[in-house]
């Protein structure tokens, strides 16, 4: 059954009393509930989402021996919010030669994409907004609207470095998304179950316990993922969608003012999403060393702990970006499809075998005995 | 309540995107009109509590299909090409030879047999829905059906998307040009 | 208790809607903030500054259309195993570790066969495609 926020408050007491508040109608309450947590992670997300861009200038300048923002606000953190309002007090221009139905939808496309990831992403124990049956295989399928978003984009513009930049994009995220799923596959495989409870249920607080370190397959798995997660997301060694030196940047180039700021966020917190689920999948989640009870200092504790993984990730995320050249496009649909699928499916099937061979025991199981 | 207000909005979505299909000049408009008419069906099987199976259609469809067309639509050089029929008669003679007008019409008839087929059944009484509490989930009942009672289909779909893959790929290929 | 219905399909719907509230908040906040002085130029396309010449929309490679193709094959091969996946371990619980693990190979072992035809055929190569067809026919 799909547990949800809703489900899992309706334990305590003093949902009775709110049922009693709104006069019974469990429908008008769920959502209730579900409206203002829904807000309050949009809201969060979208920090971090702005954050992000503060802390790529900050650390690229600190990779590259610079200062980077200084200016607005103490050590220049209020530079998001700068950026925020230049982004509406921009002109909103349109090419005349543009699809202007489609230029108007794809942004849109992109923020229904990356916004709907959310409502399954294991941010605490209970307290994620909807633990699907199909958890992980959702948030594969619905972030595939981003692509749509990018190749509309940069088919709508009209403009030849934007249809370059949509055209590469699309064909990226949809090549990535194969070896991605068949590493998730192999998660799924190793937890038994798509749901997002149940794969970080069956990990463990300490580094033994993570799927990571399940066996060597899943192991390998994860930097598959990684690396099928960078390109996803358009981020560099993989941006060649909107690779700026030599496609202006790509999808978004005829795009200014609101609608490019919603490209924008909708990268920036699709990297979060991406960086969540490889904490949740792979490192263990929200899972504290040793508790497994769900009470709210607990929870809160398995809050902050997601968050550390999660921003770990981040920062290695914009750390390669920095460092490492941008591929070729042949060279990108060669690691494709000649090294991070075979490999995945290699890592799938050993991954099985493993399984059936030892019983679906961990190597710490093995080496240290039961448990 | 909710659960109204999802059919209804997914109903509404899909025909009126379907709709919008047919109507619209432009292909690329029509293209992502069957989007959202896609994306109204998957709507509806979530109505129906059949998770997996709507998260499917997102995923192939949605992810899939939909960019394929696109992609075919560029091959042509996007919207440059609008149709300047006049009416679908005046279409007509371009649209196939006497094989595939001839497939055409048995399809037609099988469709229709089956949607009589179909049609009968509403006047009958619906059986009681009985509720299977054996599989936790739908998922899981679906992979033990594929595992155990169609293993075969199972199997066997894996070589007919082999054989969707080799011709495909042949079909997609250049060819030198003599 | 919660009735079923609520489980699950609310908070999705509720973030695709909210999705779009925002886009039109945005949008809102931007048509009431922004100036607007449009101008023939300052709307043609990008093209650094050059005149466009002709429409973006030409007539793409084929290779986009042959990713798409694998890509689907792949996709609907890993909805099928999806569901068999997550029914893994309680299989392997069950004692038929090994039944699932036959039924699970040969499925992928078809997978991997049509890999390596696509592979061997220059169908996974970017540019050298073409190149690698004439060289095959012309030997």
């Amino acid at each position: 059954m799909n547990q949800t926020v809703v489900s899992y408050l309706s334990k305590y007491e003093f949902y009775d009393y709110l049922l009693a508040l709104f006069g019974n109608n469990q429908g008008v309450l769920a959502f209730t509930i579900y409206f203002l947590l829904a807000l309050i992670i949009i809201g969060m997300c979208a920090t971090i989402g702005g954050l992000g861009t503060y802390a790529e200038r900050k650390i690229s300048a600190d990779l590259q021996a610079r200062l980077g923002p200084n200016r607005v606000g103490p050590y220049g953190l209020l530079q998001m919010l700068a950026d925020g309002v230049k982004m509406m007090t921009k002109e909103d221009i349109m090419p005349f030669t543009a699809d202007k139905a489609l230029f108007y939808l794809a942004p849109l496309l992109c923020l229904v994409g990356v916004f709907a990831t959310l409502a399954v992403l294991p941010f605490a124990g209970g307290f994620i907004m909807a633990d699907l049956n199909v958890g992980i295989f959702y948030l594969v399928a619905i972030s595939s609207f981003v692509g749509l978003g990018v190749f509309l984009g940069g088919y709508a513009s009209n403009s030849k470095w934007s249809m370059l930049g949509g055209m590469r994009g699309a064909s990226q995220i949809i090549s990535y998304e194969i070896p991605v799923t068949i590493s998730i596959l192999a998660i799924v495989l190793l937890a038994g179950g798509m749901g997002f409870g149940t794969i970080v249920g069956q990990q463990g607080g300490l580094p033994h316990q993570w799927f990571l370190f399940h066996n060597p397959f899943a192991f390998i798995a994860f930097f598959v993922y990684g690396v099928g997660a960078l390109a996803e997301t358009n981020r560099a060694p993989f941006d060649l969608p909107e690779a700026e030196s030599e496609l202006v940047s790509g999808y978004h180039t005829e795009y200014t003012g609101m609608r490019f700021g919603f490209f924008a966020l909708a990268e920036y917190i699709e990297v979060f999403v991406v960086c969540g689920v490889a904490a949740s999948l792979f490192l263990g989640g929200y899972n504290v060393p040793g508790i497994t009870i769900d009470i709210l200092p607990v929870q809160a504790a398995q809050f902050v702990i997601f968050m550390t993984k999660t921003l770990i990730l981040y920062y290695v995320v914009i750390w390669i970006r920095w460092t490492l050249p941008r591929l070729r496009v042949d060279q990108l649909m060669s690691v494709c499809w000649k090294y991070l699928t075979p490999i995945a499916i290699f890592n799938l099937i050993g991954c099985a075998i493993w399984m059936v061979v030892f019983n679906g025991k961990s190597i710490a199981e093995l080496v240290l005995g039961s448990h | 309540m909710f659960l109204e207000f999802l059919f209804i909005s997914s109903a509404v979505l899909t025909v009126s995107c379907a709709l919008g299909v047919l109507v619209v000049k432009n292909i690329m408009h029509s293209c992502v009109f069957l989007l959202g008419s896609l994306m109204g069906v998957a709507g509806l099987y979530a109505t129906l509590g059949a998770d997996f199976v709507a998260v499917t259609q997102i995923m192939v469809y949605v992810g899939g299909v939909v960019i394929l067309m696109l992609f075919a639509v560029m091959l042509t050089g996007g919207t440059d090409f609008i149709s300047r029929a006049q009416n679908l008669l005046g279409l007509a003679p371009s649209m196939g030879n006497k094989w595939t007008y001839g497939m055409g019409l048995f399809v037609g008839v099988v469709f229709l047999l089956t949607n009589i087929k179909l049609l009968m059944g509403l006047t009958q009484t619906l059986p009681t829905k009985t509720i299977n509490n054996e599989f936790p989930s739908t998922v899981t009942e679906i992979g033990h059906l594929l595992v155990k009672d169609h293993v075969l289909a199972f199997e066997i779909s894996s070589v007919l998307l082999l054989g969707a893959l080799v011709g495909a790929a042949i079909i997609a290929r250049p060819r030198k040009q003599n | 208790m919660i009735p079923a219905e609520f489980d699950g399909l609310m908070p999705v719907v509720i973030f695709m809607g909210l999705a779009v509230l925002l886009f039109f908040g945005g949008h809102f906040l931007s048509v009431a903030l922004a100036p607007k002085k449009p101008s023939h130029l300052k709307s043609t396309p990008y093209e650094c500054g050059e005149l466009p010449v002709g429409s973006a929309w030409s007539m793409f490679n084929v290779r986009f259309y042959v990713v798409g193709l694998i890509f689907i094959i792949f996709d609907v091969e890993s909805v099928l195993m999806f569901p068999v996946a997550s029914i893994f371990r309680e299989l392997n619980d069950m004692g038929q570790g090994g039944y699932a693990l036959i039924i699970f190979l040969s499925f992928i072992s078809v997978l991997i066969e049509g890999i390596a035809y696509c592979w061997r055929k220059g169908d996974l190569d970017w540019v050298k495609s073409f190149q690698h067809s004439l060289k095959k026919e012309t030997k």
